[in-house]
This record gives structure tokens, C-alpha cells and sequence, in this order.
């Protein structure tokens, strides 16, 4: 007897019951190699925590004593078989399928630990291949959920092309089509060189700054021969790495392509990663042109999705990280479809101090431009607009100003009227309210997309 | 015939004055909350004051002698005297609108505010009651939307009248998606 009120642990195990004659009900495990891969993280943290220890002796670092062997052998041995069980067992005991519209996870080891996943939540699929994964032709799929720091899913490892075809099976339910379509053609949409990467990175203000203030710390310390300038250069050194080198590495090879299925955004020089933004999941954009940039006619498009909440959200709130500024509108009018945000006729607001800021509204977004050096615009869609918030502040007050605020769920993009008249404000909040109406109508529900 | 949705020009707003910028929305007027709402403000800024003056005068008074003491006295009366008379102020403020697709919610002395929510957006709504507001029968209907900047609350409510709330909020909420 089942004691659960879930479906069988393993619906092929028991004798007579056949399983279903649905394709999709069948039942998938991680790729072997993830046992091994286990086993070895694990053993490295013994050896690094203990093992290390027993080995070496801790007077004379390069003598190895005979008797220190033995024991180091007698503890490892033990230590090596549970570590080999408990990767074998990890991996035996992860098994997913998809049933209808839900991806279902047991991780039990012991008894049945089931999680359902309804794929119509799913906010995003990444198919993500760390450095080693990659020499051995792993990958881990991560689905994100709308909701909650925990609302995130990994699947570790999977073979290569096993993981391309899940995203593409969980993507093609979610729009609610069969589990078998074949992955959606895309079209490439841009590319990033590593010049302008690098360009853009180095050319902030904080950047060069500091990269000044290093140089001439160095040569103050190599011409005065004091060695304490190291002590605020390393750490400036280290800052340098965070800022230039770290997002370097994590965008180079930067490729965005459109398909029906969504945004398809490919990054990474030793972590590749493939990111999958399903249509309707971008909440709202914001196209950033720092100071700097504008020169050049650089942008950079980021994104709120829903779900992408914490730490991550900067990790994956990228869309663009730097590109022509006609192309950074181009994205936002392929995630807002007949969307033309500089067509949107923008007010300035009427204080005096706020000349550079301006927003306005078309039949689909709330556009809001800030910034005289750096320049920012927010963009929401009125079908995805969560709340209108009108205040005035007392200062506000005493000038007859308000700001009006469209809330959209956390992320980096904040839409804001701020500053307008405050009767004006009232008129702006009212109108957004009227077209969010029938945008809302217009969009329907997006849980299944395609269907 | 043509399947979309027809799209209404945008009606022309009567252009409004600065002292109208809060007024309810055209031909409406705001639904109040409970008058009992002030007294259960002055109540809690009696407790507030009550435990705040002695213990601090206390404090201060170790430290920085008797007219330290004196000047806290005094500030923490004045405080209680400005929530007291804010109190009726606030309650006047205070106002919401169900209308056919969004809640309207206003309130603020000193900082003016609008908040409007549309229905389809709504996660869940909850009702809380403390226990200074359940002396008053009163209880708060809280609003939450995927945005954590949504702010949308009324508090000072009979108790059995924000629960029929909440009810009529949440079957209004089924209908929509949600995000």
C-alpha cells in the first residue's frame, strides 16, 4: 500500500502496473558522472578539513612518516567508501518527470520528498555549465519561480544535450504546447565584442578613478620604496578585479537571440550559461547610458523579472550589458512589442531642479527619463503595471508638486514621475489607470502563452 | 469583425486644481473609516508616552542631571499633544473607494497619498488586529501585489466590516491572474 497521497515513488517499479501511455510520464535521473562528482567533493573537503593533517606532519612539512601513512590510509579508506555510497545514493535517489503541466521533483533518499513544479510559474530557464561541467559535457538546469528566495529549482548535473532538450520540453509546456515540440528556431539578435566589453567596463568614472588613484600609489611606493602603500593598493587592486575583471569574465561572448519561446541570452568565458526569458515574464526595463558611455553611443538594457529576488536579481538582471543605444531600443521594443520609447512623447517635470527629468505615457508604457550626465529610462507596461501610487511630500506641498509611481515587483527598475504639478500628477496617475485597463484586457492571462 | 478589444480614446480629464489633486474620483466620495480609529491613535500614543517619558526621564536624568529630565518631560508631553490633535487629522485623512476594477486608498497629514489597485493584480489580502485594536473592535486590510513597494493598507476598520472586505477584495482578486 502507498501510505502517501502522491503518485508511486517510481512508477515503473511495481510489478503489473503499466505506466501511463503519455511520452512525457517517464521518469529521468541526473547524469551518472554526478555520483563520482560528489563523491569527490566530498572527499576533498575531508581532505582539506582532516586528511591534510593526518597526512603531514605538522613539525616538518616535508618528511613523511611511515606510521602517519598508515593512519591516514585506515582513515581515508572508511572515509572514501561512505563518500562513494553517499554520491551513488545521492544520485540514485534524484529522479524527475514531467506530469501535464508539472515538473515534478522527488529527492527523497529515504522516503519520498516530492516538489511539483507547475510550469506555468516558471519565470526562466537557464541551462548553466561551470568550468568543469564544460571539459566533461555536464550541465545543471535551474528553473526560476515567481515567489519566495527558495523559489528556485537545480537540476545537477545533466548530460549536455539531455539539459538543451529539457529546457526546450519545459519551455514548450509552460507555453502550453506538447512536451515534444522541437525547440523553437531563433534569430540572432546581437553580439557583444570583447573590446567593447572591456571598453565599457573600464570607462565608468568610479573605475578610472580608481585605477588612477592605484597607479599613483604604485609609483609613490616604487619611487619611495615604502612598502604601506600596499595596504590600500591590494585592496583597490581587488575592488578593480570585482568591478572590471569579474563581469569580463562572466559576459564575454555575450550573444542575444529572439525565438518564439522567448529571449535567449548566451554569456560566460569559463561558467557558460544559456538564459531563457519566456515571453510576458519581463515585468519592466530600464536602458542605463552612463556618462562615459554616451560618447560612444553605449547603453546597457536591464530587466525586472519576477522571482529573480535577492542576490540574484543582479546576476540575472542583465539583458544587455553594453550595446549601441539604438540597439538597447530595439531590445525593449522586441519584449514590448510596437513599443517605441523615444516616440513617447515625454513631459519635463515642472521643478526647478529636476530640468533633465521628463516622463510621459503612450497607449502601452509609462516611460520615465532621469539623469543630466547619467541618463536612465524606466519603462513599464501598462499590462504588467502592479499599483499607481500618487504623493506629495511637504516639501513637494509647499510648491504644489507631486510625484507619481508605478509599482512593478523588486528589481532594478524604479518608474517615476517625480516632481510634475501636482494636479497634472493626479491627471497623469488617472490616465495610467484608464490604460492599464484595457492593456491588462488586451494581454489576458500569460500563464500559457502559445495556447 | 475585428478581435481586439476596441480601444476608447482617453476621455478628457477635467483638469483639476491644486487643492482637488486628492479629491475622490470623479462623482465618488470617499468611504470612511472608523471615528474610533482616532481615539485608538491617542491611546496608543498615550501607552507610547506613558512608558516612554518616566523611562527616559529617568535615563536622561542619571546622565545629564535634573533639567535634562525637565526638557525630556517636556518633549515627550508636547509629542503626546501633537498626536493627540494629528490624531483627528489622520482620521479625516483616511479614505478609500472600491470601484469597478481597483481599490482607491488615501490618507496622509503631512505626506499626501493615492494609492490605486487594480484587482487583477492582487496576490492576497490579509486582515490583522493587535491588541490596542481589538479593544477598539478595529482591524487593518492589508493589500499585497508582486511589487513589495505597494503600500496599500486601511486601517481603523470594524472588525466585521474589514472581513467582508477582504472577502469582496478576495473574489475580486480570483478573476485576475495575479501578476
Amino acid at each position: 500500500m502507498n501510505p502517501h497521497p502522491y503518485p508511486p515513488r517510481h512508477p515503473h517499479h511495481r510489478p503489473g502496473w503499466a505506466p501511463p501511455a503519455r511520452p512525457a510520464m517517464e521518469v529521468h535521473r541526473l547524469h551518472w558522472a554526478t555520483a563520482p562528482l560528489r563523491s569527490l567533493n566530498i572527499v576533498v573537503v575531508y581532505f582539506v578539513l582532516i586528511g591534510m593533517w593526518l597526512l603531514l606532519d605538522p613539525e616538518d612539512w616535508s618528511r613523511l612518516d611511515p606510521a602517519r601513512f598508515l593512519v591516514f590510509l585506515l582513515v581515508t579508506f572508511p572515509v572514501a567508501v561512505v563518500a562513494g555510497v553517499i554520491g551513488v545514493w545521492a544520485w540514485w535517489a534524484v529522479r524527475f518527470w514531467i506530469d501535464g503541466d508539472d515538473l515534478v521533483v522527488d529527492t527523497g533518499m529515504v522516503r519520498s520528498r516530492i516538489r511539483r513544479i507547475p510550469l506555468s510559474r516558471m519565470q526562466g530557464v537557464d541551462v548553466v555549465s561551470p568550468l568543469l561541467g564544460r571539459l566533461l559535457g555536464l550541465a545543471e538546469v535551474r528553473l526560476e519561480l515567481a515567489g519566495g528566495s527558495s523559489a528556485e529549482i537545480t537540476l545537477r548535473y545533466l548530460g549536455k544535450r539531455r539539459a538543451r532538450e529539457l529546457r526546450a520540453e519545459l519551455v514548450a509546456l509552460a507555453a502550453g504546447l506538447p512536451g515534444h515540440t522541437p525547440e523553437a528556431p531563433e534569430r540572432p539578435f546581437c553580439r557583444v565584442g570583447f573590446g567593447v566589453l572591456f571598453a565599457s567596463l573600464a570607462l565608468r568614472i568610479p573605475v578610472l578613478l580608481s585605477f588612477a588613484l592605484f597607479v599613483a600609489l604604485v609609483v609613490f611606493g616604487i619611487a619611495t620604496g615604502e612598502l604601506a602603500v600596499l595596504a590600500v593598493a591590494v585592496p583597490i587592486l581587488l575592488g578593480l578585479c570585482r568591478e572590471v575583471i569579474a563581469p569580463l569574465v562572466m559576459y564575454t561572448r555575450f550573444r542575444s537571440s529572439i525565438a518564439p519561446d522567448g529571449i535567449r541570452l548566451r554569456f560566460g568565458l569559463l561558467e557558460s550559461r544559456l538564459q531563457t526569458v519566456p515571453p510576458g515574464r519581463i515585468q519592466a526595463l530600464r536602458v542605463v547610458e552612463p556618462w562615459m558611455w554616451r560618447y560612444f553611443g553605449w547603453a546597457r538594457v536591464e530587466m525586472t523579472v519576477a522571482g529573480y529576488g535577492g542576490e540574484r536579481q543582479s546576476l540575472s538582471s542583465t539583458l544587455l550589458p553594453v550595446g549601441p543605444v539604438e540597439a538597447a531600443f530595439a531590445m525593449v521594443s522586441e519584449v514590448f512589442p510596437g513599443v517605441v520609447v523615444e516616440g513617447v512623447a515625454l513631459t519635463p517635470t515642472q521643478s526647478r531642479w529636476r530640468k533633465n527629468d521628463a516622463a510621459g505615457i503612450s497607449r502601452e508604457v509609462f516611460v520615465s527619463r532621469r539623469g543630466r550626465f547619467r541618463r536612465t529610462w524606466d519603462v513599464v507596461d501598462f499590462a504588467r503595471a502592479q499599483s499607481v501610487r500618487l504623493t506629495s511630500s511637504p516639501l513637494q506641498r509647499l510648491l504644489g508638486l507631486g510625484t507619481v509611481q508605478v509599482d512593478v515587483p523588486p528589481g532594478p527598475v524604479q518608474v517615476a514621475a517625480v516632481d510634475w504639478e501636482v494636479a497634472r500628477a493626479r491627471g497623469l496617475a488617472d490616465e495610467t489607470v484608464a490604460r492599464a485597463r484595457p492593456a491588462r484586457a488586451r494581454s489576458g492571462s500569460l500563464e500559457h502563452w502559445a495556447g | 469583425m475585428n478581435e481586439q478589444p476596441q480601444i476608447l480614446p482617453p476621455q478628457p480629464y477635467r483638469q483639476r486644481t491644486r487643492e482637488e489633486a486628492f479629491a475622490p474620483p470623479e462623482g465618488a466620495r470617499w468611504w470612511r473609516i472608523s471615528p474610533r480609529h482616532k481615539w485608538y491613535r491617542r491611546v496608543v500614543a498615550l501607552v507610547v508616552a506613558l512608558l516612554a517619558g518616566p523611562l527616559g526621564a529617568f535615563v536622561v536624568a542619571r546622565t545629564g542631571g535634573t533639567p535634562g529630565a525637565v526638557v525630556w518631560s517636556a518633549a515627550t508631553v508636547l509629542a503626546f499633544v501633537l498626536a493627540w490633535l494629528v490624531a483627528e487629522q489622520a482620521y479625516q485623512a483616511w479614505g478609500f473607494l472600491e470601484r469597478g476594477d481597483d481599490l482607491v486608498i488615501t490618507s496622509g497629514v503631512f505626506q499626501r497619498r493615492i494609492v490605486i489597485v487594480p484587482y487583477a493584480r492582487m496576490q492576497f489580502v490579509d486582515v490583522t488586529s493587535g491588541p490596542l485594536e481589538q479593544l477598539f473592535g478595529l482591524a487593518t486590510v492589508r493589500l499585497h501585489t508582486a511589487a513589495a513597494t505597494t503600500d496599500a493598507a486601511i486601517p481603523g476598520l470594524p472588525i466585521a466590516v474589514a472581513d467582508q472586505l477582504r472577502d469582496r477584495l478576495a473574489a475580486r482578486g480570483d478573476e485576475g491572474a495575479g501578476l
